[in-house]
């Protein structure tokens, strides 16, 4: 067998645009599910029964059934249930921010939780909301105690755009499978494929890695 | 629209056989994946530096790498390069076992490294082996701590499974999308079988925190 690189210098560009859909679909995601998450977390906290188990319910179920599957859902359902047409990219986004919003309700959850209740007491003893306590008091501190947790789903997102090719969004994966297709240099287009998913992966994984070893909470 | 699950009748067998083929190949997985994570999360931790340095090539780059791309690579490129091919099951089984080993070795050596060093120590003080120290002191320990860890790794597991049906192993996702290709009905089809999933997952994080919760206190100290 012998390989031809001459392939990947061809469609370098090609490649090179899925890799930034990737990317751009990573931050897209993670700016709508960090408020998304913020609002389930609050919904968590409501003093109305129903929607404390509305939200718990939605976190559960997205956090334990597979994103290619909750993928394939908003694909095809959500057209059907409310007559809702969009791009596979929005798609895909709406799909990848409802996953990745019920993690981070989670993360801010515990964030919250690791607060000692003192301090809400002390807060609300000087006379301030239930609110402003949250806000002044809970929130600043928790945001350092969340950062490790964010910076692991950042890196499980990243890589989880990969699975929103099986609705045709032309990121990197997308791109790569098509290329495969096309050329039948199955080796060279997958390890070139594999070798951009790393070289973006692999900085963000050991940035992760510090963010845990420089927010640790010891005990 | 008008939605009808009564035709799910005639293919629940078909779904039941992608079932087991999900909960076998998570097993399997499960399985290889530990082996391989507590060896490496071992050698990581008290191992020689070359061999830590060594490994963390392996670890970060499964860390890096989407687990559907390593599926994709085993399953069509390897065969290329070792003239070997595989059947997508072997391969997906494989596949999984390699990314999940390499998640539970960063696992095993957070649970090592977080016990005080103080009791490794007093276990050599004690006239044990340095082997004898982690096998009897240290690890029964960390291995309490890593349980509700170790839940969610299970739950992943149960979960990444499905990206096999990417190289057509014929588990619950591949399944279904066979029966929406003759049906044309995705909505009640996906709809089953995400709580197909949900069944099968949820009991199992729940169960793992239970039992975790019931024998907390063996790995404090």
């Amino acid at each position: 067998m012998k390989f031809d690189w001459s392939v990947i210098a061809d469609n370098w560009p090609l490649l090179l645009q899925g890799a930034g859909v990737t990317v751009m679909l990573t931050f897209a995601t993670m700016a709508l599910a960090l408020p998304g998450g913020m609002v389930l977390t609050l919904m968590r906290m409501s003093r109305l029964a129903p929607v404390r188990a509305f939200a718990t319910g939605f976190v559960e179920f997205f956090r334990t059934t597979p994103i290619i599957l909750q993928v394939y859902w908003v694909f095809y359902v959500l057209p059907v249930l409310i007559d809702f047409r969009a791009s596979a990219f929005a798609t895909g986004l709406i799909a990848l921010t409802l996953n990745v919003s019920a993690f981070n309700s989670e993360t801010f959850r515990s964030g919250i939780n690791s607060i000692r209740a003192g301090q809400r007491n002390a807060a609300l003893a000087l006379g301030m909301s239930e609110w402003q306590a949250l806000r002044i008091v809970i929130i600043p501190q928790a945001i350092h105690r969340v950062l490790p947790a964010l910076a692991s789903t950042w890196v499980s997102l990243f890589k989880d755009t990969s699975l929103v090719s099986v609705i045709a969004v032309a990121e990197l994966s997308y791109v790569g499978l098509q290329l495969r297709s096309q050329t039948y240099r199955v080796l060279e287009v997958l390890t070139a494929m594999a070798a951009l998913y790393w070289l973006m992966g692999y900085p963000q994984a050991k940035l992760a890695d510090w963010v845990h070893r420089k927010f640790k909470v010891s005990e | 629209m008008q939605f009808d699950f009564t035709f799910l009748g005639g293919y629940w067998r078909f779904l039941l056989n992608g079932v087991l083929i999900t909960i076998w190949l998570s097993i399997l997985s499960i399985i290889i994946g530990l082996a391989i994570g507590l060896v490496v999360g071992t050698a990581r931790t008290y191992g020689p530096r070359w061999l830590d340095a060594l490994l963390s090539i392996y670890v970060d780059t499964m860390r890096s790498i989407p687990l559907l791309v390593i599926l994709v690579w085993i399953f069509f490129a390897l065969p290329l390069v070792s003239g070997y091919s595989m059947s997508p099951f072997i391969a997906a089984v494989v596949g999984m076992g390699l990314h999940l080993g390499a998640f539970v070795a960063e696992l095993v050596r957070a649970g090592l490294t977080s016990i005080r060093p103080g009791q490794t120590r007093a276990a050599l003080a004690l006239g044990m082996s340095r082997m004898q120290a982690i096998r009897i002191v240290v690890l029964p320990q960390a291995l309490i701590r890593m349980l509700p860890t170790f839940g969610s790794v299970l739950v992943i597991t149960i979960k990444d499974s499905s990206l096999a049906s990417v190289i057509a192993v014929p588990e619950l996702m591949r399944q279904s999308q066979v029966v929406v290709g003759q049906t044309y009905r995705p909505f009640e089809v996906f709809t089953v079988a995400l709580i197909v999933y949900f069944v099968m997952s949820w009991p199992v994080a729940r169960a793992v925190d239970h039992w975790y919760r019931r024998i907390a206190h063996l790995g404090a100290s």
